[in-house]
């Protein structure tokens, strides 16, 4: 039976974030292209391109969501943030032809997390972008769906590589959906294994003899 | 949902069993069984078929449904049919399995029986995989999904419903001024 | 020794209400609340009652089966019997706490907010649970990460920081007893609301908003 000794928080998705999610914190360093609208004094050890002891305004830099998040205001103007590539009309235009082709790890790893993010940054073109994400995953559904129902005991590597981190997690569920009734299927529920935690146990402990 | 407790509640249904033992009526917490009497056919919920039948206590009759005949009848129909046709038990997978391993020699043809609810399954599973896949698609909000069981709702729930989650989630992207959006300070 | 197996445990009165449960019913009813319990986004109403009506029945059969001597073929009847209703019993208790684990700041935020004479969400064991794992959780993050920051930063707020329960989560269901003129919400823009009529003993799938009501009633079974 499976048995979890505790329950990470999932991520957000969406334009939340959950706070305790691991994920979420993960997608939060993303880092995003963004301009400087004002000066920021005392702050050019930020830039390592310059030895500056300000920050001028109309500077492009690179900064993580979790900063331009917290710096963005919509009335006072302190920086604006650019559209990653991915989210641009050029590859909405890729993704519309066919979600499939898109190695959305490469791409990502966080595209629909991220994606959904750069929401809050009052883009015009935001109602397009959230209309790529939800298109976008439901045409790879799918693929997502079949890879993860008819992978059993094959290498799935291959199949993985290309996905989103959240695709990721659904192919996760649905493995183990299938991998459940399989082995129930083979009788192989009723016995009992030594638990993951005791086997890792045993492997560190002949690690400690070993050096 | 594990699979071993989707079978758990497949053990409630009731079998024939004849005993070759005799013993009064009794009484549990869940109803009445008995009386048993040597070579009379009596019916008893599949766990305590089961462990009779472990312990040489008795011989298990197999369902009407579980007949060689019927169930091809059955894979011609679900393989016709795009719909899920009606199942002759919410539990016929778990009733055969247990049943094959348990009890083989007291079913006629085991090995083609096995086949042939493999054979149903495999056809509704792929059923439910395309049904998932239009869900999706037309971005539904309600389905029926009469004649599904709960071992084949199970194999894919976990799956179906965090993907239709996340699709709500990237779909309320759509309404900008939902006050999930604001930023939130803790 | 016929005698106290023969028992077959008094009717149960549920509470002040004219009901009579045969024990077989009562299990029925265990059963349902387990499932529901298990496929539910979230917790639902604690069914006590029915628990400890459960518990009695098992205490009583365990100690009728004391007076058993040793191999009587109905006895080892009953030892599986109260085994399997023993692991639907901790199964069902067991998913509530994980429940409560995962939504501790949300469920003690609702038993603060009932209204006096409103039936509790939580039995008084799962809410002296709820309160010691909310004390818990804060003093470990305390403990290893919250003292270690500037002032200004040293609390969370955990009704934030913890995830709600998402009631549009979809669920399977099946009809117990037939429902006309359900309401279902259009998905998207190009959609329109429309009716549907949950016909007795029809599977469905649809979200859990929508049905909340029909579970906590026994309209439907989660499945």
């Amino acid at each position: 039976m499976s048995t979890q000794s505790y329950f990470p928080v999932p991520p957000g998705v969406g334009m939340e974030e959950n706070f305790l999610s691991l994920d979420d914190i993960l997608l939060s360093h993303e880092r995003l292209p963004v301009r400087t609208e004002c000066s920021f004094p005392r702050l050019g050890f930020l830039e390592r391109s310059s030895d500056a002891h300000d920050i001028p305004e109309g500077t492009k830099m690179e900064l993580p969501l979790w900063l331009s998040k917290g710096l963005y205001e919509r009335k006072r103007k302190v920086l604006s943030v650019d559209l990653p590539k991915v989210y641009k009309e050029g590859w909405r235009t890729v993704f519309t032809a066919d979600p499939c082709v898109v190695d959305l790890h490469k791409m990502g790893p966080y595209y629909y997390g991220l994606g959904s993010q750069i929401l809050h940054f009052d883009s015009p073109e935001n109602s397009d972008i959230a209309q790529a994400l939800l298109q976008t995953f439901i045409g790879r559904f799918r693929r997502t769906m079949d890879s993860s129902q008819n992978a059993y005991n094959e290498d799935t590597s291959a199949l993985v590589e290309r996905l989103d981190s959240l695709e990721k997690a659904l192919f996760r569920s649905g493995q183990n959906g299938l991998n459940s009734f399989q082995s129930w299927e083979k009788g192989q529920a009723s016995q009992l294994t030594a638990s993951s935690l005791v086997l890792n146990y045993r492997k560190r402990k002949l690690a400690d003899v070993q050096t | 949902m594990d699979p071993s407790e989707v079978e758990f509640l497949a053990e409630k249904e009731l079998v024939k069993i004849i005993p070759n033992f005799s013993l009064d009526k009794i009484f549990l917490i869940g109803g009445d069984l008995g009386p048993f009497n040597p070579g009379l056919s009596v019916d008893v919920p599949l766990w305590l078929a089961l462990n009779l039948k472990q312990r040489q206590k008795c011989r298990i009759l197999p369902p009407d449904w579980m007949d060689v005949e019927k169930l091809e009848e059955m894979r011609a129909l679900e393989r016709k049919e795009d719909a899920f046709t009606p199942v002759p038990s919410l539990y016929y997978m778990e009733i055969t399995k247990l049943l094959l391993n348990h009890a083989s020699d007291n079913i006629p043809k085991a090995d083609e029986i096995r086949t042939l609810v493999k054979d149903i399954w495999d056809t509704r599973i792929a059923k439910l995989r395309l049904s998932a896949d239009s869900f999706i698609n037309q971005q539904e909000a309600h389905a029926q999904l009469d004649n599904l069981t709960l071992m084949e709702i199970n194999t894919t729930r976990e799956f179906l419903l965090d993907s239709l989650n996340f699709m709500f989630k990237l779909r309320s992207n759509l309404q900008p001024g939902s006050s999930k959006g604001q930023l939130t300070d803790y | 020794m016929s005698d106290a197996l023969s028992d077959d445990g008094s009717d149960i009165n549920q509470d002040d209400s004219q009901d009579v449960m045969t024990p077989a019913e009562l299990i029925a009813k265990l059963e349902e609340a387990w499932l529901n319990e298990k496929f539910s986004p979230e917790l639902l109403e604690n069914k006590s009652e029915v628990v400890e009506c459960v518990m009695e029945q098992l205490t009583h059969m365990e100690s009728n089966l004391q007076r058993v001597k040793k191999g009587d073929a109905k006895a080892s009847f009953h030892r599986m019997e109260i085994d399997r209703i023993r692991f639907v019993l901790s199964s069902y208790l067991r998913s509530r706490l994980q429940k409560i684990e995962k939504f501790f700041p949300h469920v003690l935020e609702r038993e603060k907010s009932r209204v006096e004479g409103q039936p509790s969400l939580l039995s008084p064991e799962e809410f002296a649970f709820a309160k010691e794992y909310y004390t818990n959780t804060e003093t470990y993050l305390k403990a290893v990460a919250l003292k270690r920051m500037p002032l200004n930063l040293q609390t969370v707020d955990l009704l934030k920081a913890v995830p709600e329960p998402c009631l549009d989560s979809f669920v399977f269901l099946r009809v117990k007893e037939k429902q006309e003129n359900i309401l279902v919400e259009p998905e998207t823009d190009d959609q329109r609301e429309y009716i549907v009529d949950l016909e007795e003993g029809s599977q469905h799938l649809m979200r859990y908003r929508t049905v909340a009501p029909l579970v906590s009633n026994g309209a439907v079974q989660l499945i």
